[in-house]
């Protein structure tokens, strides 16, 4: 897996190609952070940033945040939440899960979503 | 919880009972004609495609994805019916009852209401399952027949929802489903199982299928010769504390292969061609049961060439039908009907 730095610098060197509203100091601008601190982030100097500003990046970059909070090592906040709720249920199904192809995890987990209408 | 499998909704309650549940699919067909005679069941060309509406992007309209669901493709030209089948197939005597309901743009196809989460028996506004394995459409016309469930686009005044509420917000298709009272179902196996009731009323060989909106919404087509059965069962048997529900945004072709990138089903074939190559309709009538009566606040609807949609739109007839080798519009011609009331409880 491609390192978080270089990943979210190829995703927004690709947008700045495209429509210019991508340079360091534009995307730190948007998220809230200086563009000395987003560059050294780039290039996997410091360590990702927190939840927060990872999920603001995955907004800014058009991203999933889920693909760029894994990338950085981390879980978001609701998905712990769920795990903490029932730790040994989750870990046993991850683990069991961990070998199974992707259409049979999918069978497993997606239900066709129900909103407001 | 509902799944996608195969373009089939199936949607289960593992929570009520293990056999509890139904699978419903949306079969494209021909449009029937739309004029004072009432035709046999159309034939199925095939399940039209389902996918699950928040894996695109839907632009403009993604304020439409809070409503969760499925995203299905239909050309103006199409028609559909809905294809219900149990869970388990593993003859009547096992199936677990489930009541359904279906609206289109929130009008209750079945009794006209405004779309409510619950069931309601005068006028009945569901139908049940096992008992009733198609609904070809409103059940707006005469006793007996319904109003085939044809596309049409949204904001010209000719869905369903339009006619009755005077605006285009909604579109689509509206389902939901509610097991029977597992106490009820477990008396209704024991009351079977000695022999009492054991004698299928449904028999059910499948239909012939050939294998080969956001701004749409659904009207009411030409007449056809189906039955909507009352519910065997009292209100009470059924658990209403359960149920789940699904919207089925409906997207124009072009707008489907703009988010998906596949190419929508093609264009129904046509009656006048289905005829030429003396494929069958079908008829499916049950003597052991009552049929409910028509929704009194369907009967005010009107086809789409009731309201003109020719004159209004030049190419509402060349979507409609073409001829099968130069490509022409064309008037389909009528099915003989020679046979009509000739069998009960056949498949022809």
């Amino acid at each position: 897996m491609k390192r978080f730095g270089s990943y979210i610098r190829d995703c927004r060197e690709k947008l700045n190609k495209e429509s210019k509203g991508y340079s360091v100091r534009k995307v730190a601008d948007k998220i809230g952070v200086e563009p000395a601190f987003l560059s050294k982030v780039e290039r996997d100097i410091v360590p990702p940033p927190s939840e927060k500003k990872i999920i603001a990046i995955a907004k800014v970059l058009k991203e999933d945040p889920d693909i760029l909070l894994a990338m950085a090592g981390k879980v978001s906040t609701d998905l712990l939440k769920i795990i903490q709720k029932r730790p040994v249920i989750f870990a046993d199904l991850i683990r069991k899960l961990k070998k199974e192809p992707d259409h049979a995890v999918l069978k497993i987990v997606r239900e066709v979503t129900d909103g407001d209408w | 919880m509902i799944n996608l499998s195969h373009n089939q909704l199936e949607i289960r309650f593992p929570e009520v009972h293990k056999r509890a549940g139904v699978k419903i699919d949306f079969q494209r067909t021909l449009r029937v004609p739309d004029d004072s005679e009432t035709h046999y069941l159309p034939p199925g060309l095939g399940r039209f495609p389902l996918r699950h509406i928040e894996d695109f992007d839907l632009k403009n309209k993604s304020h439409l994805k809070k409503r969760g669901g499925v995203i299905m493709p239909m050309f103006q030209a199409d028609a559909l019916w809905l294809n219900f089948t149990p869970l388990y197939e593993q003859g009547f005597d096992e199936e677990y009852p489930i009541a359904i309901k279906i609206g289109t743009g929130k009008i209750c196809a079945i009794s006209g209401d405004k779309w409510n989460s619950s069931l309601n028996r005068d006028p009945q506004d569901y139908i049940t399952v096992p008992g009733q394995p198609w609904l070809d459409g409103y059940n707006a016309d005469q006793n007996g027949t319904v109003r085939q469930f044809v596309a049409a686009p949204l904001g010209k005044g000719y869905t369903v929802e339009e006619q009755l509420t005077g605006s285009a917000t909604v579109g689509g298709i509206q389902i939901q489903a509610f097991p029977m009272k597992v106490k009820t179902y477990r008396k209704l196996m024991k009351s079977r199982s000695f022999g009492a009731e054991v004698e299928a009323c449904y028999s059910a060989a499948p239909r012939l299928e050939h294998k080969e909106s956001f701004d749409m919404g659904l009207a009411p087509g030409g007449s056809i010769k189906q039955d909507i059965y009352e519910d065997e069962y009292s209100l009470e048997d059924w658990d209403l504390r359960n149920s789940h529900r699904c919207f089925v945004t409906l997207a124009n072709a072009t707008q489907w292969m703009d988010l998906t990138g596949e190419a929508p089903p093609l264009s129904p074939n046509t009656e006048y061609r289905y005829k030429q190559q003396g494929l069958p309709w079908f008829d499916y009538y049950d003597e052991d049961r009552d049929a409910i009566n028509t929704a009194v606040k369907l009967g005010k609807v009107k086809s789409p060439k009731e309201l003109g949609a020719a004159e209004k739109d030049p190419k509402w007839d060349e979507e409609l039908v073409h001829h099968p080798n130069t490509g022409n519009s064309i008037i389909p011609q009528f099915l003989s009907k020679e046979s009509k009331n000739k069998d009960k409880k056949k498949w022809w």
